[in-house]
Order: C-alpha cells, then structure tokens, then sequence
C-alpha cells in the first residue's frame, strides 16, 4: 500500500507501438502524479492519439511498460483499463447514436470504474449530475442528432467523466471550436479537474495548454522532445522547429 | 405540431387495438375446439390446419424475437440461427427417440444444448464483424445440418442419418392445442426475454457495442462477453422453438430441421417488424409467415398466380420473399413498426428518405 502511494499515478516507460516499419510511437517516458493536468502537444502525426490508444488498451504495445499506481498495465484489455479507473474521449466524437443524450452518459455510468457501474435507474440520476457538470443538462433528452458539434464533444466529455474514471485522457476536445466555445470548454475541464480526476491532454490550441496544464509533454516523431512548464515549453527552439520548421524557427530567432 | 401529436396518439391506439384483437382471437380460437365447447355448439375456429399454422407463426416470432438479440440489439447479423434451431430439435428428439425420455424432461435440455454451442461458436466467430460474421455464421448454420446428417458411430448414423428421426407420439388429448399453447409460451418468453434485455444494463452494454464497439470497450464494456452472451441467449430461444417442433411434428431430418430458407426469413421479420424493438420481429413474424403460406398457397383464402402453376408456387413465394426482402432494407430500414410507435408516418416522401440514408 505505501509501495503504491509513492509510486506515480501512471508511468510510461519507453513505450514503443510500430504500425510496419514506422515507430508512431518510439520510447516514450513520462511520468503523471494523481490530481495533475498534463498537456501533450506536438505536430500532426507526432503519436499523439497513438499513445492515448496504448495507454486505453486499444493499441498491444511494441516495446515498452505502461504502470498504473505501480502495476504494469500493458496488454490489459480496454474494457480492464476502464475499470481500473482511466476514462478517455476519442477526436472524432463516437456518440452512441440511437440513444439520447441521456441515455449516452447513463451507459457511462452503468460500466466504467468500480465506482460507476450501477444500475440502469441510479445510473441515470448520476448522468444528470454529470450532465450539469459540462453543461448539457437542457439537452438530455434530445436525440444525439440533435447536437451542434461542441455540444457533441461535451457528450464525449460527459460519457467519459460518468464513468467515474480517477484519470481522464481527452483528446482534442477543442479542436474545431471557436474563441467562445474554447472557453467554454475550458471551464468544464476545470470543473471536472475540480472533482478529484487527473487529466491528460492532447491539445493543438496552445491557449488550452498554457492555460490549464502546469505541465506539458512535446511528440514529434513519436519521441518525447521536450517536457516542462508550458510558456517554457512553448519557446524551446526545438518544439518551435518541430511546429514551423527549420528555417521559420532561424527567423523567429534573429 | 399538436395535430401531429394527436395523429401519433390515434396511430398507436389503433395499432394497440388491432394487436389486442388479432392476439386475443389467436390465444382464444382454440378453445372452441374443445370437447365442452363443441358439446356447447360453439362454432369451430380453429381447425387442424388453424392450429398447424398458428403454431408455425408463434414458432417464427421466437425466432424472429431472437434473432432481433443478436442482429437487432446487438447489431452482429448472424445468418446461421437455423443451427441452433436444428440443435434444440435434435437434443430433444434424441433424448425422446434413443434415450426414452419424457418429453417434458427432455424439452429444457434443447436451449441449453443450443446455447452452449453458440457459446462455444460464439467466441472465434463474433472475433470477425460485419460481413465476415455474416457469412462465416451461415457456413456454421450449414455445417452443422451436414454434420448431423452424416456423423457415424460404429457404422450406424448416430443421428438417424438421412431417413431422419422418428419420435414416439406425445399422448395427450387435445394435441394441437396443447403444442399451440407450448409455442405460444415460447414465444411470450422471447418477448419478455427481450423487454429484460432492452431495460437493463446489459442491454445497454448490447446496444452500445452495436452503436460502435470501441467506444463500448474504453467505457468499460466486455465486449466479447457481452457479445457471446446475447449470441448465447438468442441461441437459447432459438434452441427452445426447435426442441418444441421435433415432438410437435414427430419426426425431425436435415430438411425440416436445418432449413436454410429459416435463416433469411427469421431476418426478413425482424427488419420487417422492426430490429431492436420488442413486438416488431413478432409482427413481421405474424405479417410475413401469412404471406408466405398464402403465397404457398396453404391458406383457406387464395388467389391464382397469374403464368405459375401450383406445384411451382412454393418456389415463386421464395423469389417474392427475396424481392420483398430487397425492398425492405432499401425502403423501411427501422421496420413496419416505425409507423406505428408515432414516429414516422408512411408516405411517399418516407421512402423517398429512407432510399436517400440507405444507398450511397
């Protein structure tokens, strides 16, 4: 017990996926402490959404171990990984789309962590509660056809936190907003941090980024390039070529 | 808007009202034809070919009912379900023909025999999706007809081979009557099977996999075996009808056991009726089992088909059947019974839709 008190919430150590010849992702190392929010960027094809897969359970690593609380979790299948209490949203939104808003978030709530997966009845007060949390509470009973796409996204959200994860891995949840909507989501990644759940993010917006992470970790290539305090990060020479190249990072610097 | 609502509302009432009719004379024609209501000069409304067919309907809507399960619910279309009709009629029927058993004992062995083949099948086959489980379900569906027709043991056919299985005559008065009834309960535990599933977490955890599976996975669903249990539970049901047919009809073989034809008409009614709905596969069941036999030319009520003669009229309602199963899934992809729940009303514009959301 005090073994795994100490150890990090998650540890990835030298996490490798290859698809054919190309590493997506190439040892990668990091470690996340319970109640953080850690950001990872890095350029279109960096092994971003790779490496949220490998942790989720969808992707079989290559090479590497991935721990959680001080126990290898490599090789665990997704529906395991949910149990023991990591939730994840996908980019491109997979809503469950013959049911209701609702509906979507009680199924969250009915598997998920040991500390969701309750019956249907008290499952769907609990997507109630969720659903204020992110703000979908005046659409629950729409169908999800229904929904603009940030609200779409907020679903997402709302699915994932209903499954009372202890660590939430978003993906892209911004992307494709506007200013307004940004904030918005903002506020409800706030809010959910606020409840007790570490988040990890994988972000393109660099407002998000320097805005809620106290930490963030650059990809490119499927290696780590850079790791710190988000504004540092950001000025690094490396992560500025990674995003605009060589020659744009010379001139940015002279 | 408020017309719109009020049309809904009449739809359903009158939908209600024609299911109460068509079930209450269905489950009450039989009695008239006991001996008290015959001595009571009760007219007769229901005869042998009354109850041979009604109980061909109800044996239809538990396999239409359960087949909704597995490619309604859960959204895997299996093609293969005869197998397990075939496996609950040949477990009973040898525990009846070879082994002595009673009947009654022998019934409750046919959906368990079935289910655990399904489960057994179940985990390599529901591996494979969309299309690869569809015809790798039919080439289960196939070959276990074969194998039964054709496993020996020591030189004799150990399932009768292919002059099939006699069962002894099950004795009681009143046998049509009582085999309706059996089918019938069937069929109510298909229905109420169905209704537990679609209230509970495990149906959710079906309707999301079938939603999409790996989104199902990371919110925390055992896919695998939430999907080898509705296989396995659909194969009960299945297990259940063909165990009630092999004493029904005495005598079971490759052809009325494992009928392929089963397969597609089993899918044909839930699409009709509507997939995912409790009563829609029971509809279609009743709807297309009507067509069929009149097509046949079985039913009291018929009409000449043009050009066909009538040895060749079983062979054209097949070709219908094909047609209409064509235009069902091009023109009313959610059911018939999408008219009737207040959603949609039929029209030309409906089908218009539905042709635009179903090709590309």
């Amino acid at each position: 017990m005090s073994v795994a008190a100490a150890a990090p919430q998650l540890e990835l150590r030298g996490v490798t996926k290859r698809f054919g010849g190309v590493a997506a992702v190439d040892g990668v190392s990091f470690e996340i402490a319970k109640g953080e929010i850690v950001g990872i960027i890095g350029p279109n094809g960096a092994g971003k959404t790779t490496l949220l897969n490998c942790i989720s359970g969808l992707h079989r690593l290559d090479g590497g171990d991935i721990r959680w609380q001080g126990e290898s979790i490599a090789g665990v299948a997704p529906h395991r990984i949910a149990r023991i209490g990591i939730g994840r949203t996908f980019q491109i939104v997979r809503p469950f789309g013959s049911m209701t808003v609702r509906e979507n978030a009680a199924v969250g709530a009915m598997f998920g962590s040991d500390a969701a997966r309750r019956g249907p009845k008290e499952a769907f007060e609990m997507a109630d509660q969720v659903l204020e949390l992110v703000g979908l509470e005046a659409k629950a009973g729409h169908p999800v056809s229904a929904l603009t796409i940030p609200d779409r996204k907020r679903l997402e959200v709302a699915r994932a936190v209903a499954t009372k994860p202890q660590l939430l891995l978003l993906d892209e949840v911004m992307a494709g907003l506007n200013n307004v909507e940004i904030d918005e989501a903002l506020e409800m990644v706030r809010a959910v941090h606020a409840t007790g759940v570490t988040v990890l993010l994988i972000e393109h917006v660099m407002r998000v980024i320097v805005g809620v992470c106290r930490r963030a970790v650059v990809l490119d290539f499927g290696q780590v390039l850079a790791e710190g305090e988000p504004e540092v990060v950001l000025r690094d020479e490396r992560v500025i070529q990674a995003y605009l190249g060589e020659r744009y990072a010379k001139r940015l610097k002279s | 808007m408020i017309a719109q609502g009020l049309r809904d509302r009449r739809w359903r009432r009158i939908f209600l009202i024609v299911g109460v009719v068509v079930a209450a004379y269905a489950l009450l024609a039989p009695l008239t034809s006991l001996d008290f209501a015959q001595s009571a000069n009760v007219p007769l409304l229901a005869d042998r070919l009354w109850f041979r067919l009604a109980t061909y309907i109800a044996m239809f809507i538990v396999m239409a009912t359960a087949w909704n399960i597995i490619g309604g619910i859960t959204g895997y279309a299996a093609f293969g379900n005869v197998a397990f009709f075939g496996i609950g009629a040949y477990t009973t029927g040898m525990l009846i023909a070879k082994a002595k058993w009673p009947f009654l004992a022998a019934l409750p062995f046919a959906p368990v025999v079935s289910a655990l083949f399904a489960a057994l099948v179940g985990l390599p086959l529901l591996r494979l999706r969309g299309h690869y489980f569809a015809v790798a379900s039919l080439g289960v569906g196939v070959a276990v007809g074969e194998l039964v027709q054709n496993i020996d043991y020591g030189g004799q056919p150990l399932f009768g081979g292919a002059s099939g299985l006699f069962l002894p005559i099950f004795s009681i008065d009143n046998r049509g009557l009582f085999f309706f009834y059996l089918m019938v309960a069937a069929a109510a535990v298909a229905i109420f099977a169905t209704r537990w599933v679609l209230r509970s977490r495990f149906g959710y955890g079906l309707i999301a996999i079938r939603e999409n599976e790996e989104a199902a996975a990371v919110i925390g669903v055992n896919t695998t075996s939430y999907k080898v249990a509705a296989f396995a539970l659909a194969a009960a049901l299945t297990g259940l009808a063909g165990g009630i047919f092999s004493q029904w009809n005495v005598f079971i073989n490759q052809d009325n056991a494992f009928p392929i034809e089963y397969n597609v008409q089993m899918i044909l009614m839930a699409l009709l009726g509507g997939t995912g709905t409790v009563f829609g596969p029971a509809a279609g069941a009743v709807l297309l089992q009507l067509l069929i036999q009149f097509l046949g030319g079985s039913l009291p009520i018929s009409v000449d088909i043009p050009f066909v003669s009538t040895a060749a009229r079983p062979i054209v309602a097949q070709v219908i059947l094909g047609l209409l199963l064509v235009a069902v899934v091009i023109f009313v992809p959610r059911g018939v019974i999408d008219f009737f729940g207040g959603r949609s009303r039929l029209s030309l514009s409906y089908l218009r839709r539905s042709l635009r959301e179903t090709s590309l």
